[in-house]
């Protein structure tokens, strides 16, 4: 399993942002729901390494991230795209791409054609030398996958990575991270049940920092027939029948 | 003509992309990479948003009109300046709200200690050259051209060590004047000379203990969190 997750817990302050989840995932596409404030964006953090855990037990790619040596081998393997990455405004896309291609220590060699692979997979191409200052904010997001692609991650985790996206680079997207989750694990944040229904294998609704549900998409559009649950969708009357539920 | 069926022309092309895009790295990167034995960490250290040239222009110039004041009125304004000059450089070196991919960094191979230490220890070092130019300039004696670099580094690692605690540079760069301050006033008010507090020996190893706390402080607050598995 790429992702082993055992009664993860995470305070910060006074809030228990994740409280006690467990789980496993390997090869595909995991999308993440939940509500704002849910626990999805420190659930995600904590599995790039960015954020300890309080308490629980956590082994990503077979290593131990709380390992020193092991949490930089687990960093080479690993893509992370956060809510708001950041950019430097007088970089170009490749510029910003080759910084992060750097970072994860791809051997020097290999780094121009791992740059150029990536920028062409998120369609920014014709923009590779433009600056990103000159970038509207759904080819900023694209810049931001880019380089959380640059790798060629075994986990690959992306928080809102459709936020800003036009439903033409959506529908392109979705069909990245199919591609994507055939070789690696994929974990997906999101708001937007239509992502989950149309890229994900596996879904994981998250509320009060705890997964209420886990399963395929279609078994969470079960949960939602028969049910006065609110949703425009199959799977947003599910995800509401979900939570619903938790809640009670 | 056709193109033969086992020409995958999207790899052609990335291959043909990645000579067209590649970027020959400035001399002083390809320098660094060597040194640190690292291209991520040297490229790290040419993005120091204290070290743009926007940042090293206006500590010049500020150190510039420290040395002519200094010309005109015998007071070390030069050296009393540098030390918060420094301070600043090194609380904007790098951390959350100052570089802007922080938290993009902070998931990657390279240390985020490793980072915080090339960049301070370069961003010193470039404002202890331009200290001493323009301590030099000023005309100062000696034991003043010099006598700034040990409350310099002071000042420095006491703003560094806040900055890292507070995740917040402007909250690194307000301690480490504030801190700077108050020694200066209370030096002359004991000695009624406004540079005592870069010319008094006896204060040498006070500085210096100074400057190794707050170090312990930084390597402390920067460790690997280490999370329990």
């Amino acid at each position: 399993m790429n992702v082993e997750a055992a009664d993860l817990t995470r305070r910060l302050g006074r809030t228990q942002a994740v409280a006690g989840v467990t789980l496993t995932v390997d090869r595909g596409v995991y999308g993440l729901l939940g509500p704002n404030g849910a626990g999805k964006t420190s659930l995600l953090r904590m599995l790039a390494t960015v954020l300890a855990p309080s308490s629980g037990r956590l082994r990503l790619l077979d290593g131990d991230p709380g390992d020193h040596r092991q949490c930089k081998a687990i960093r080479r393997r690993l893509g992370y795209l956060p809510q708001n990455p950041g950019y430097y405004p007088r970089f170009t896309v490749v510029d910003f791409v080759e910084y992060f291609a750097l970072l994860k220590e791809i051997p020097a060699a290999r780094v121009p054609r791992a740059v150029a692979a990536a920028v062409e997979r998120v369609g920014l191409g014709d923009k590779a030398t433009a600056r990103l200052r000159t970038l509207s904010g759904g080819m900023l997001r694209r810049v931001g996958i880019a380089q959380a692609i640059v790798n060629d991650p075994d986990l690959l985790l992306l928080d809102e990575p459709t936020a800003g996206l036009d439903p033409e680079q959506r529908v392109a997207f979705r069909a990245l991270l199919r591609d994507l989750g055939q070789t690696a694990t994929v974990i997906v944040s999101t708001h937007l049940v239509e992502d989950v229904g149309a890229a994900c294998t596996q879904v994981g609704l998250m509320d009060q920092g705890r997964i209420v549900f886990s399963g395929t998409p279609d078994e969470l559009t079960r949960r939602g027939e028969g049910t006065d649950a609110a949703g425009d969708a199959p799977l947003e009357r599910g995800y509401s029948a979900v939570l619903t539920e938790a809640r009670a | 003509m056709g193109v033969p069926d086992d020409v995958d022309l999207d790899r052609v092309w990335v291959g043909v992309a990645a000579q067209v895009w590649r970027r020959r790295p400035h001399r002083i990167e390809r320098l660094a990479a060597i040194v640190l034995r690292s291209p991520g960490l040297a490229r790290a250290l040419t993005t120091t948003p204290s070290l743009l040239p926007g940042s090293l222009i206006a500590t010049a110039l500020i150190l510039a009109v420290g040395s002519l004041a200094a010309r005109e009125t015998g007071t070390p304004y030069a050296a009393l300046l540098a030390p918060v000059a420094a301070a600043a450089g090194i609380a904007y070196s790098y951390g959350a709200g100052t570089d802007p991919a922080w938290e993009l960094i902070r998931a990657t191979a390279v240390s985020d200690r490793m980072i915080l230490l090339v960049r301070a220890l370069a961003v010193f070092a470039v404002n202890a050259v331009l200290g001493l130019l323009a301590s030099l300039a000023s005309g100062a004696a000696t034991v003043l051209t010099f006598g700034w670099l040990l409350p310099m580094t002071a000042v420095c690692a006491l703003a560094l060590a806040a900055a890292t605690l507070a995740r917040s540079a402007t909250a690194g760069l307000a301690v480490g004047t504030a801190a700077w301050l108050v020694d200066v006033a209370s030096r002359r008010l004991a000695g009624g000379r406004l540079g005592a507090a870069v010319s008094d020996a006896a204060l040498s190893v006070p500085y210096l203990i100074v400057a190794v706390c707050c170090a312990a402080v930084v390597v402390y607050a920067t460790r690997t969190e280490r999370g329990v598995s």
